[in-house]
């Protein structure tokens, strides 16, 4: 289990990075990034949500050129150095180690969400997020509101939270995920809606009812939430991401195994009553016709307090399988240099950002999906979608893709998914790219000079500024840290790097990150 | 070899002021239609290029300064090709002898590459030299260079010099000719290069990126040492790290790390699929590889 590369090293890591260009004013402050190690052997099967996590701190010192001293903290998934901040049952305390459906408490390599000088930062799928104070960077607590056991052994929440308007309250679901049995995948239970009050630090706890035209419980998992006020009433929307796990352990050896396919994603609605137990939840209208696979990832503009519009992407990928056993090409592992056993997944097709509008009633739906064209580059692409971000004035829209690695599509995930799956034979690799749209009409913002766009950039990516000056930011361990100006994706004005980012002592490597973000120190 | 077509640094007079003036209508070309090469098809490079089989590598970090030297072995299909990778607006750089590489190798008891079982299929190499260096500052320096000389560009690889570019980076770029070329993409011939040095003011080790696929080798075999003058713990992103030790060179007492494997290149695609083209084929072009 690779979540016992954690090896107790409480030591602290710090360094400073080499920066060539400036730091702006405007970015005095933090960066976040949950990274993770993998280990350079390529045999060594490592199932990618499992990964040991490495939590980075930058802390940015405006100037010309400035200074960024980044601080490491490796996660202890245990939960056994918090003492107070997470109190292990006995179940726990005997699956931790031994128990390869338990795992861990918490491995948060994935998302940040932050209020104040508190972080918490989550995994994209399983565990309990984890709190981490900001300042000193030491973890805090583990926020886990269901009660494991045997035949419930694992937990699944929100990756990237939804926020009052205030951001006061923060809402996230955690349920437990039962084992899978024979003739049936792993299933939620016990789903729960939490509002967090990050000014008081009180809980509330709902039980949450699924809608009942989406009430499979087998894929009721909810990458990201969001809020939003109608009518004086107050809601949170979960995007029903819709993982089909077959197994809750990862696998014990690599081996080609029937996927079960991935029903479309659906956005749930709840309204928040603070009078009940047990909150209902409905479908947004319009999300499921669209036939999209891994809706994952927002950002939401509900300032007006009445209705919303949603900005989201569907990574068309099956987000609960990994990378290994022979490719669609029939080129076993062995044969293909860029393969690491139990990596993240490809997509199958290019996948679609859309823009939902819901105001008085009204709904408006766009949607953006493209291919990669080499000969029109300048018309950007739609594969594999991560972020996606509005700029603080949120006229604009900054989107990621990871593009496609067409060698590392296992075969035995493709034929699944047979009536989705891109032309193998005419597929080549797709770089990927950062893109900037009109958020009002989701148009790529066209200009002459291609600022609106930026390719072979790191996916993980968040924008700072003070709605006139606006700056992107995008990292990878390998190409370091780029800040550009957000008016044009072709100037940039730092680049920071450090070869402590790249790996972990001799044996790992930290690969490429999905998400970043800025606070205001 | 009578299909394979002659280099075009041939041209000279009144044909090299048309072939410049041609490259300077696709390059203008491109550059207003948002560098899309849909718009000048001529731009692709053909199917068939070069790419880098192996590395040996020294990189010698004093604490202020990097000086990499890396020994070379490429394979081709073609008369002439382009060695092209960004770096440092700061670098220096220079040809030099193999002395260091060779020392290295003789005071750990290594072979260097030819410890690589994978390397043997490479050999016997055709000896070539790194001519007519050049830099790119801008875009335009690179597409115009690519339509003037036949270099040709794939769009994704254009992409990522483009983000150099954008990071202030130049874009060095070498040909190299060798002796006896090929016109069999079954048979690519393999060369080993006269080492090149690059020098550049830096306080951090600075490894490079991964090569781009150029069209023959899917994987680069490389012997990454670094030298230091204090220990360090860095390691190499990707490659395994094999062993340290100390080293003396130039009357210098080093720390060595040193890092063995082989890595994939960037922009890999499957058996089979075609490079990345326009609808008309346009044979004219020549591949090039990436450091």
């Amino acid at each position: 289990m690779n979540s016992l590369a954690y090896t107790g090293e409480v030591e602290p890591f710090v360094f400073d990075m080499h920066i060539r260009g400036e730091i702006p004013s405007l970015l005095g402050g933090s960066l976040i990034v949950p990274t993770n190690r993998r280990n350079k052997d390529r045999r060594v099967f490592s199932r990618w949500h499992d990964s040991q996590t490495d939590l980075m701190r930058f802390d940015l010192y405006p100037g010309r050129p400035g200074k960024i001293r980044v601080h490491v903290l490796a996660v202890d998934p245990s939960g056994a150095d918090l003492e107070d901040g997470f109190r292990r049952g006995e179940f726990e305390t005997r699956a931790y180690g031994q128990l390869s459906a338990y795992g861990y408490a918490t491995q948060p390599n994935h998302g940040i969400n932050i209020a104040g000088n508190t972080v918490w930062t989550t995994n994209l799928l399983f565990g309990a997020p984890l709190e981490v104070d900001l300042p000193t960077w030491k973890p805090r607590r583990i926020l886990r509101y269901v009660e494991l056991h045997e035949l419930a052994p694992r937990v699944s929440g929100t990756s990237h939270f939804a926020w009052s308007l205030d951001h006061r309250y923060a809402y996230f679901h955690q349920s437990l995920l039962q084992c899978e049995s024979p003739g049936s995948a792993v299933r939620a239970a016990d789903i729960r809606l939490i509002e967090m009050d990050v000014q008081s630090r009180t809980e509330r706890v709902w039980q949450l009812l699924p809608p009942a035209e989406d009430d499979a419980l087998e894929t009721a998992n909810f990458h990201s939430g969001f809020y939003f006020e109608e009518a004086g009433k107050h809601y949170v929307g979960l995007l029903r991401t819709g993982a089909l796990l077959e197994s809750l352990a990862p696998h014990s050896a690599p081996i080609d195994h029937t996927v079960m396919p991935m029903p479309p994603s659906t956005i749930w609605v709840v309204e928040l009553d603070r009078e009940k137990s047990i909150l209902q939840a409905e479908l947004l209208p319009g999300i499921r016709e669209l036939d999209g696979l891994a809706l994952s990832h927002l950002d939401v503009d509900s300032s007006s307090g009445d209705g919303f519009i949603l900005y989201a992407n569907f990574k068309e990928a099956d987000v609960a399988e990994e990378t290994h056993g022979v490719n669609i090409y029939g080129e076993e592992p062995e044969e293909v240099a860029e393969h690491y056993s139990g990596m993240i997944v490809e997509a199958l097709n290019y996948g679609m950002v859309i823009r939902y509008e819901r105001r008085g009633g009204q709904i408006s739906l766009r949607t953006f999906k493209r291919p990669y064209v080499p000969g029109m580059t300048s018309l950007g692409h739609s594969w594999l979608p991560i972020n996606i971000m509005l700029d603080p004035a949120k006229r604009r829209l900054f989107c990621t893709f990871s593009g496609f690695r067409p060698r590392l599509l296992p075969r035995h995930i493709a034929e699944a998914y047979s009536n989705r799956l891109v032309d193998p034979t005419t597929i080549r690799y797709v770089p990927p790219l950062l893109m900037r749209f009109d958020a009002s009409t989701l148009e790529p913002e066209y200009d002459q000079k291609r600022g609106h766009l930026s390719y072979s950039e790191p996916v993980a990516m968040t924008i700072a500024g003070d709605g006139k000056t606006d700056y992107v930011c995008t990292f990878s361990p390998e190409l370091g840290l780029r800040i550009y100006l957000a008016d044009d994706l072709n100037r940039m004005i730092c680049q920071a790097e450090s070869p402590d980012l790249l790996h972990w002592q001799d044996s790992h490597f930290r690969p490429e990150p999905a998400h970043m973000q800025f606070v205001h120190r | 070899m009578d299909n394979i077509p002659d280099p075009p640094f041939s041209l000279e007079g009144p044909a090299f002021a048309q072939r410049v003036r041609e490259a300077e209508e696709v390059t203008q070309t491109l550059q207003n239609n948002q560098w899309n090469f849909a718009a000048s098809p001529k731009i692709f490079a053909i199917e068939a290029g070069c790419d880098v089989i192996a590395k040996e590598m020294v990189f010698i970090h004093n604490g202020h300064m990097q000086t990499r030297i890396g020994r070379l072995v490429m394979a081709g299909v073609g008369s002439f090709f382009n060695l092209m990778g960004p770096e440092s607006a700061r670098s220096q750089f220079k040809m030099v002898s193999s002395h260091i590489l060779d020392e290295i190798n003789r005071q750990i008891g290594s072979k260097g590459l030819y410890d690589f079982q994978e390397f043997q299929k490479y050999t016997p190499f055709q000896e070539v030299d790194f001519l007519s260096p050049s830099i790119f500052y801008q875009l335009r320096d690179l597409v115009f260079y690519g339509a003037l000389y036949g270099g040709g560009l794939f769009p994704s690889g254009f992409e990522n010099f483009s983000r150099s570019i954008a990071a202030g980076k130049i874009i060095h770029n070498v040909v190299f000719v060798p002796p006896m070329p090929s016109s069999d993409p079954g048979r690519p011939v393999s060369m080993m290069a006269t080492p090149l040095s690059v020098q550049v003011p830096t306080p951090v080790v600075e490894w490079m990126e991964k090569p781009i696929y150029g069209g023959i080798v899917k994987e680069t075999l490389h012997i990454i040492n670094l030298l230091t003058l204090e220990p360090t713990r860095i390691s190499h992103p990707f490659l395994p790290f094999v062993g340290e030790g100390r080293i003396v060179y130039g009357h210098q007492r080093y720390y060595l790390r040193r890092f063995v494997g082989i890595s994939p290149k960037e922009g890999l695609r499957g058996p089979g699929v075609p490079s990345e083209r326009a609808s008309q084929k346009d044979e004219s072009s020549q591949g090039g590889a990436t450091t």
